[in-house]
């Protein structure tokens, strides 16, 4: 595998087993691979807080020193410190004062509650304007996206860690963001709710949360982060992945029933969102 | 009497409901001293963008409460900015509300608005002072109980108020009026 993304992260998990093996020690191994994508950084990043939540240790072998200097300046080695290694070692000390030097890159940051968000949104803002020449009002579709999908984080889940990152690729023709919690996932989230006990599937789970009003809560204000998501990617010609589970939906304007995918079952939610320049 | 809230003060982008909660607090504080017939106006000026949880928190738990915990105070909207109106339209749509935007002076609804409602709210204004059922139902030719249905659901919204009136026989009715 060359390249790490939201697509090839499941060939990963379904090569390692991390989730479905007793072992003490879970292995990512990722020789080979030469490029990492920002959706595959907050997954892997979210992996090890799960397997840590485990009590199992995480190790990454990573071998490519393109990647792994990219680790460091992606703020992947500050994400899962504590949590997971890299092999061969990979110190981030004194590295960490990179952070927030390249614009066209968020680093790898934790999500832990709302005060966190807007200095990550102007962030957003800002490049998509400078750099992927958005008008203001478009940019702030975008950054309203992706306030509504990290807001679900900490607004359905207790102590967990949500992660979020932003790379912009080929000189400004596209981003991806990547966004990822180990929580309890949208069919656990939402079968709290007496109306969704029904929920059998992720796949099912993942179609329910993109209509309007379909909540954990019984609260007519709640339910909407998902449905304005996609219909923001489908106003600015993008695509947003969904994956929770044992199941991904890839969603794009000319196939919003989506591409279904069944995944190597991952604790959490994952999102993918990638937008083209104007 | 109308009180101004002004929004701008929070900052100029207001994202997560969060943010919206403590605002709305503010808020609650404010409509708890107006009086029936009082006005509260979210003065949007200065405010860029908010995203929809914000606005669903700010301005739609705020309507869904106003009915039944402050019955005939006015909640209206000014200042918005293209984009906030269209966000604010849309998250108002998604939860079936409706809120009213003062623009120039001018009147109007906001969210989801059937055209038949926006009718006769557009005639009660223009009417000027207090009217009935009856005088609506003969001025745009609607039959008086379509006409009641309308009125019910407006006041249901909180966007017109109901009060006890008398006709000119001296018989009494219920009339209909937006602010005073």
């Amino acid at each position: 595998m060359q390249k790490l993304d939201s697509k090839t992260f499941d060939d990963l998990l379904r090569r390692s087993h991390v989730f479905d093996n007793g072992n003490a020690e879970s292995v990512f191994d990722l020789t080979g691979v030469e490029l990492i994508t920002p959706a595959a950084l907050v997954q892997l990043a979210a992996a090890a807080h799960v397997l840590a939540g485990q009590g199992k240790n995480t190790v990454i072998e990573v071998d490519d020193d393109s990647v792994r200097s990219y680790l460091v300046r992606a703020g992947f080695i500050t994400a899962i410190d504590g949590v997971a290694e890299i092999r061969p070692y990979l110190p981030s000390s004194g590295l960490l004062t990179l952070r927030g030097t390249n614009p066209l890159l968020i680093e790898v940051t934790k999500l832990t509650d709302a005060s966190t968000l807007p200095e990550l949104l102007d962030q957003i803002v800002w490049v998509l304007q400078n750099r992927l020449s958005y008008k203001k009002y478009d940019a702030f579709d975008i950054a309203t996206a992706v306030s509504e999908i990290s807001q679900n984080i900490f607004d359905h889940n207790l102590n967990i860690s949500g992660f979020l990152a932003m790379q912009v690729y080929n000189n400004g023709k596209f981003l991806e963001i990547g966004i990822a919690d180990n929580g309890d996932g949208l069919r656990n989230t939402l079968r709290r709710n007496r109306k969704y006990t029904h929920l059998s599937t992720d796949s099912d789970a993942i179609h329910h949360a993109i209509r309007l009003g379909t909540s954990e809560h019984d609260d007519a204000t709640r339910g909407t982060g998902l449905y304005h998501l996609l219909d923001l990617t489908y106003k600015h010609e993008g695509s947003v992945q969904i994956r929770s589970g044992t199941a991904k939906v890839r969603y794009r304007m000319d196939k919003k029933q989506g591409w279904v995918f069944a995944v190597p079952n991952m604790p959490g939610v994952q999102i993918a969102l990638t937008l083209p320049s104007k | 009497m109308e009180k101004a809230f002004r929004l701008g003060r929070y900052g100029s982008q207001l994202w997560t409901r969060e943010k919206a909660k403590e605002i709305r607090a503010d808020l609650i504080r404010v409509l708890e001293i107006l009086a029936v017939g009082d006005v509260l106006v979210i003065d949007a000026a200065g405010v860029e963008v908010f995203d929809f949880s914000f606005a669903n928190e700010l301005f739609g738990k705020t309507l869904l409460t106003l009915p039944g915990e402050y019955p005939g105070r006015f909640v209206i909207v000014e200042n918005l900015t293209e984009y906030t109106k269209e966000n604010l339209s849309k998250a108002l749509e998604s939860l079936n509300l409706t809120i009213i935007e003062r623009k120039r002076a001018k009147l109007a609804l906001l969210g989801k608005v059937h055209p038949a409602d926006q009718e006769t709210f557009t005639e009660i204004v223009e009417a000027g002072e207090a009217i009935s059922a009856g005088a609506l139902s003969k001025k745009l030719e609607v039959n008086l109980t379509a006409m009641n249905e309308r009125l019910s659901k407006l006041t249901g919204l909180g966007v017109v108020r109901r009060e006890k009136g008398s006709s000119s026989s001296g018989r009494e009715q219920y009339v209909y009026r937006v602010m005073n």
